[in-house]
Parts: structure tokens; sequence; C-alpha cells
């Protein structure tokens, strides 16, 4: 392609405006144009030679994108390295945790089994009575025939045996009664509280002494 | 034309720079990977053993065995092997807050001996044992089966040598409560009696692998997890058994076993309306978390399923339902009833005492439980009609409840029967069942004469909540309804008018029952002196709900169904209590015994 048309012609500054010169005319300029015009003119790229000119611009944009992205890409390896230890750290909390928590549930429900809870209830005297009587609130009708307890299973030992009870203290006699013991005794007595609400259940009573007999009106 | 030549040039020498640099990239690269693969290969390698993939199991949880309101009956918990490596152990530095210490084997072998429960020695001994076995000894078991507790504590000695294994091991938290149904699994977790192995396809779990890559630290390299096989967890078996009411039944019937010196005694408790078992007790019971502790393998399982006996005359309420079925009497039909009645086919049966002739009904044949009352009755029947209703009745065939090695009962075809038997299978002997099949009659008479199938599992509950393997429940009509409440009515007053009254009352309710004493057969064709004596009912009896069913084996000090009758007593009243079964209020109908 040509490049003449690129270079910036200097306009005759001396004979533009005395005219006097006539014969001596701008190079390339329309012979109409008034001289005036003349001085501002100046021959620009195409565009199609402003297109494939190169710019530092892009280059620039390009060498900071991908500074961008390996800084990028090495923040997030140490973020990502970072978090496995992080990673590796809760896993192993949450091990103990589980261990934990599967442990105390172990406890849990070794306390609850039916031997460890008659052995208790035994030990604070309550008595099971095997004669089953109920009030219908309907039309107060006394159903069944009431009698005292004789306690069918009070006193005697258990003949149904658990391994996993050996050595474990009642939780129900404070003098054998551990920490954790006694929480779980805590534990066992709410429950009753909200089941039973008739019963009075201010105090646990002595050993021995039977649990309270709610007046019935 | 001179800018174009520019430009030309300027493009040439572009892709010389290009080129050039591609040359000297490729050259680094072969430069590093000559320098990786062949220079430094050793070192690298010998680096990386610390960066090898680890793969390690991943355990699947066997499922649970619950009752019926979810109370685990049997779980898997994770259990921790100590071991140590005998060629490593050797004293080590320890360091603590007051410094470091150094710690001697011995001092070792004595720190986790006080936390196991051994002593120094015995650990002492196993390293050295190990070692005299093999110099290069690299592993030696210390102890198997520890909780977390012992596993914490032996792990915060901080001992180089001592290494741990995870194992998950089975417990039952209610120890022997049901322990006779839900049966054990052996160390090694291999199940070997009860629902363990009863139903092991669906408790069974399967362990998957994991692989996945680790820094030298011991750090695993974020996303390198490679989980090759997921674990399955096995399902969980649901039972219909209630373990409160399973407990109660089994500290009654132990109580009353060795008071009256029985060998062995079963009970069931089963719901009327549904066949659903609640609760089967077996004396003596196994402790499933000592199994060793139960010296006699025939008391680790549930006789209640597996041992069959002669029932004796608690038989006589299917015989008399059967007769009342078949329209060939009613409840007050009359016969004489001899101390000894010779029918003509050779056969010699009499009473269990001697009495002069007594002038009974249906119903006084079952208050008095007279054999030859009720052998008149019997031959209203063909054998074949008999035979037919003992098997619609479920008899000769096991129980639909699935326990493993249940027995079925001998039941012989109606045309092998000899004479005796002919008779003799009117009131319970010559043919022996077991206490779920004997509970299962009561419960059909109970439930206007529809026979449900006995369950013991409800279904197995996958990990999604969804049960599978749930029982059939369609009942059969093995007697009309008239007949069955008919029965009921007569079993009522043998509640009532039976010698043992007293003994069973249940204030407030109205009971059906009836006792059995029958002769306990020695294995050789012969009988033996003991008794097996039973009880079986239900109640309330104007609407059935639970059917109480009591065996006691032998009781040697008192050799009659006085010995069942408080358990019985005590089971009914718990279990009324317990399912707030509404107390009777009409008084039962009065049906005349004799004439």
């Amino acid at each position: 392609m040509s490049d003449n048309l690129a270079r910036v012609l200097r306009p005759n500054w001396e004979s533009a405006p005395r005219h006097d010169t006539p014969d001596q005319k701008p190079l390339d300029a329309p012979a109409g144009q008034p001289g005036s015009r003349l001085r501002h003119i100046e021959i620009v790229a195409t565009r199609s030679q402003r297109r494939a000119r190169p710019k530092i611009a892009f280059a620039l944009s390009a060498v900071a994108g991908v500074a961008v992205i390996i800084v990028a890409q090495l923040l997030l390896s140490v973020g990502i390295s970072q978090g496995a230890y992080e990673v590796s750290r809760l896993q192993a909390s949450q091990t103990e945790l589980s261990r934990t928590a599967d442990s105390v549930t172990e406890d849990l429900v070794r306390v609850s089994s039916p031997q460890s809870l008659a052995a208790n209830a035994e030990a604070i005297g309550m008595i099971s009575n095997s004669n089953p009587v109920y009030l219908r609130l309907s039309d107060s009708a006394v159903l069944g025939a009431p009698s005292s307890a004789t306690g069918s299973q009070a006193g005697a030992a258990s003949l149904v045996p658990n391994a996993l009870l050996t050595g474990v203290p009642l939780v129900t006699q404070p003098a054998q009664a551990t920490g954790q013991g006694a929480s779980v005794a805590g534990a066992a007595t709410s429950p009753a509280t909200t089941t039973a609400p008739t019963t009075s259940t201010a105090a646990v009573p002595a050993p021995g002494a039977g649990l309270p007999t709610p007046t019935t009106r | 034309m001179g800018v174009s030549a520019r430009s030309t040039r300027s493009g040439k020498r572009r892709i010389a720079i290009t080129v050039v640099l591609l040359f000297a990239i490729v050259a680094l690269f072969v430069v590093r990977l000559v320098d990786i693969q062949v220079v430094r290969a050793d070192t690298l390698s010998a680096d990386s053993l610390g960066n090898r993939s680890v793969e390690q199991p991943i355990y699947g949880s066997r499922g649970d065995i619950v009752d019926a309101n979810g109370v685990v009956l049997a779980g898997t918990v994770m259990r921790y092997n100590i071991t140590l490596s005998p060629r490593n152990a050797v004293e080590f530095t320890r360091t603590t807050a007051a410094g470091d210490q150094t710690v001697t084997v011995a001092q070792a072998a004595a720190e986790v001996g006080a936390i196991t429960g051994q002593t120094g020695d015995a650990i002492l001994a196993i390293i050295s044992s190990s070692l005299a076995a093999n110099p290069a000894s690299d592993y030696a078991m210390v102890t198997k089966a520890v909780d977390v507790s012992v596993f914490r504590a032996v792990d915060a000695l901080e001992i180089p040598w001592i290494y741990f294994e995870k194992k998950p091991g089975r417990v039952y938290p209610d120890g022997a409560v049901a322990g006779n149904l839900v049966g054990f699994v052996s160390s090694e977790g291999e199940a070997q009696a009860g629902l363990e192995i009863g139903q092991d396809s669906c408790l069974a779990s399967t362990d998957g692998t994991e692989t996945y890559e680790k820094g030298a630290d011991g750090v695993r390299l974020p996303q390198s997890t490679v989980t090759e096989k997921a674990a399955v967890d096995g399902g969980d078996v649901v039972t219909t058994i209630d373990s409160d009411l399973q407990w109660f039944v089994q500290q009654a019937l132990a109580k009353q076993a060795q008071a009256t010196g029985a060998a062995w005694g079963t009970v069931v408790v089963q719901e009327v309306k549904t066949g659903k078992l609640v609760a089967v007790a077996d004396y003596p019971s196994v402790d499933p978390n000592n199994v060793n502790g139960t010296t006699n393998p025939d008391d680790r399982g549930s006789r209640a399923f597996t041992a069959s006996f002669e029932p004796g005359s608690t038989f006589k309420a299917l015989t008399a339902a059967s007769v009342l079925d078949a329209g060939k009497a009613t409840v007050n039909t009359q016969v004489v009833a001899p101390y000894r009645y010779l029918p003509g086919n050779g056969a010699n049966i009499n009473d269990s005492s001697g009495h002069a002739d007594l002038h009974l009904t249906l119903t006084g044949v079952l208050i008095e439980s007279s054999n030859t009352g009720m052998s008149k009755f019997g031959e209203l029947l063909t054998d074949k009609q008999r035979y037919d209703y003992m098997t619609k009745f479920g008899l000769g065939t096991a129980t639909e409840a699935g326990f493993p090695a249940e027995d079925s009962g001998i039941l012989h075809p109606y045309d092998e029967w000899d004479p005796q038997t002919k008779y003799a299978t009117m009131f319970g002997q010559g043919l022996t069942t077991t206490a779920l099949q004997i509970a299962s009659i009561y419960q059909t008479i109970a439930n206007k004469g529809v026979r449900l199938p006995v369950q013991l599992v409800a279904g197995c509950r996958q990990a999604d909540g969804t049960m599978t393997n749930v029982p059939a429940a369609a009942g059969t009509q093995v007697v009309s309804a008239s007949a069955a409440h008919d029965t009921s009515d007569m079993l009522e007053m043998v509640y009532q008018k039976a010698w043992l009254s007293k003994v069973w009352n249940i204030p407030g309710y109205r009971v059906a029952s009836k006792t059995g004493t029958a002769q306990m057969p020695d294995g050789h064709g012969g009988y033996t002196h003991g008794y097996l004596v039973s009880v079986s009912g239900f109640a309330p009896a104007d609407d059935p709900e639970y059917v109480v069913s009591v065996s006691l084996a032998d009781p040697v000090k008192l050799n009659s169904s006085a010995a069942p009758a408080p358990i019985f007593q005590e089971v009914m009243s718990q279990v009324l209590k317990k399912y707030r079964a509404v107390p009777s209020g009409a008084p039962a109908p009065a049906l005349p015994g004799t004439w």
C-alpha cells in the first residue's frame, strides 16, 4: 500500500493568505478550496490502517492478565493447601467428637437398660403394683379392683444379667454417685416431672421411705 | 513501498524469535525431564515414599436390632485392638511440660498394663515371646476390642511402638433382655445365634475402601480422595418385642423357675389382633455380652422356638374348639367321665387322679381337665377331621416367625396313629408343639377363630427408612367365630372354677385360661418322671388383646401347674397394665360344668 497519504504535507504558510503565487497549489488539495481551510488539514490514517497498527495497550493488558491469573492461581493453591490443613484438623476434631458422642451414648443406653432402671427404682423405694386400676374421667368410674401394691418384683435381685452393668454404680445412690452418675441421675428425673405432674417430685425421697402417695380427689 | 518492506522484515524477525524461544523452552523442558527422570530419579523417588497414596478400609456398620419402640437390643460400636511392634520396642524420650524424660520398655509396658488391666510383665512377655518366634517381628496383639476411654488413655501415653486397629464390635445394651432372641456374634463378628444369624442378610454390612494421597506431614492432599468402593451399612431389624415387658417377663419367669427348681421355662406373650410377639422369655437365658457365662450351649438360644414338647391339657382347648366348630357338640353337651375309659379300639385312657364317674358338660370337662371326658368328645370327630384342624391351627409346621432352627413339632399323619395315639392327641399327648404353637392356638381362639401369622420381626429397615421383608399379615379362619367364642366362654369358666382360680386371679378382668401337665419324654420312647407344666390363656376375655403362655419343665419342688400359674398371673397383669387394657365390665356368662 502506498504511504504517501500518511505524510503530512506542510501547507504553504507564506503564499496562502496573499494568494500571490496562484500557481503554487497545495498538493492534492482540491482546487476550489479556500486557503484558510488548508492550514488545518491533516491526513489521517484510514480505519484499516488504524487496525493494523500494533497497540502497546493490548500487550500490556495481556501480560497483566497472565500475571493476574498466575497470582490468583498461586493464591488459590495457597488457600487450598491452607484449607487442607484446616480440613485435616477439623476432621481429626470430628473424629474425636464422634468418638466422645458414641462413648457417652453407649453409657446412656447402658444405664437406660431395664435392669439398671429397675435396680435404681428399687433403690429409692419404688414398688411396682401389678394390679391395674383406672379412673375413667368421663363418668368418674373406677375400673378394676383397687388393692395395695405388694411389690411383686421388689426386693428380687436382677435375674436377667447384663454384663455391661458390672461395676456401674446406681445413679440413685448419692454416696456412690460420681460426677458422671449425678448428671445421669439429673437427666433421669426430669422426664418423671413432666410425664407425671400429679406426683410430688419436689424432693427425691430417702431410700426405703417409699414414694409419697398422690392424693386423689 | 518502503514501509511494506520494513513490515515484512519485522515479521520475519518475529517468527525467528518465536522459533528460537520455542526451541529454548522445549530444550528447558527436556533438560528438566532428564534431570528429574535420570539425574535425580533416586532422590525423588525416595522423597515420594511419603507421598504414596494411602488405601484404607471404610467400615460399613452392621445394622441394629431394635425392639418395637426403637430401643436398641443389639448395636455396633467402634472398638480398638491395641498392638505393638516388638522389634521397635525400645526406650524412648517423652516430652512433657516438666521436660524430656526417658521411658524404658518396662515402664511403658507397666503404663499400658495399668490401663488395659494387664500386668506390665504380661506385656513384656508378649514382646519377648514374639521376638523369640521371629526376631524381626513387627506385630503383636496386646489386647483386643477396648473401648474409647482405654484407647484414648493408651494413645495419650504416646508410646511410638504402640499401634491401634479399628475393629467394629457388637454390643447388647440390655444384656440378657431378649438375649435369647437376639442371639450373638463371635469375636470375629460372625453371626452365631438368634436373629443375628436369622436376619444376617438384612443386618450385614459391606466394607468399602478409599484411596487418597497424603503429604510427607501426613496431611491428606486436597481433592485426592478416591472412594473406590463405598461402604454399605446394614439394615436395622425391627422386632415386635417390647424390651421393658420382655425384661419383666424374664424376671418373673426366672424368679419362679428358680423357686420351683425348674430345668427350663418359657413365656410367650402374643398380641391377639396382630399375631405379633411382644415378649418371648426363656429361662435360663444368655447374656449376649457374656456368652461364655452361659455354660450349657442349649441355654444360649430360645427354647420357646427350638424345643418342642407334649403340651398336655392346654391342648384340650383345640379339641373342644374343633368339636364345637364341626357342630358335634355344644358347651352344654353332657357326658359321663369315668376315671378310666377303655374305648373299643384297645386304647386305655385314664385321668390324672382317681375319681368316681363324673357327670360333666363339655365346659365341665375342661374345668376338671378330664382326659376321659375329652376323649368322649374327641371321638365324635374322625381322625382326619381332627388332623385337619390341628394343621390349620399351625401344628406340625414351624411358625411364620422365621427364627433360626425353629422346631416344627411332631404331628404324625392321622393314618399312622395307633389306637392310643388316636386318643392321646385329643388331650395333648402323642404329638409335640413348641410354646409358640400353643400360644398361636390360643391366639386363634381369642381372635374369633382367625389364626394370624406369628410375627417376631416387623421388617428390615433400610438406611433410607423403607421397610423391606415385611411379613404377611393375612389370617386364616380356622374355626368359626361362634365356636371360638364358645371355647373362650368355657375357658373363662376354667379360669373361674379350676383348682388354681385363687392363684391366677387378676381382679377386674375377665380371663380365659387353661392349665396343662404333660409327662416329658425321655428321648428314648418312654417318659421321665418329670412333668412339663403350663398355663395358657388370654385376656380381657370380653375383648381379647393378649395371649400369655407359660411353660415350666420339670419344676422339681412343685410338680404341677401351680408352678407356672403365678407367672401367668404376674405377666398377664403387667401386660394388661402396660397396654392399658380396659378392665372388663360385665361378668363372664355362667356355664354349668356338671349335670
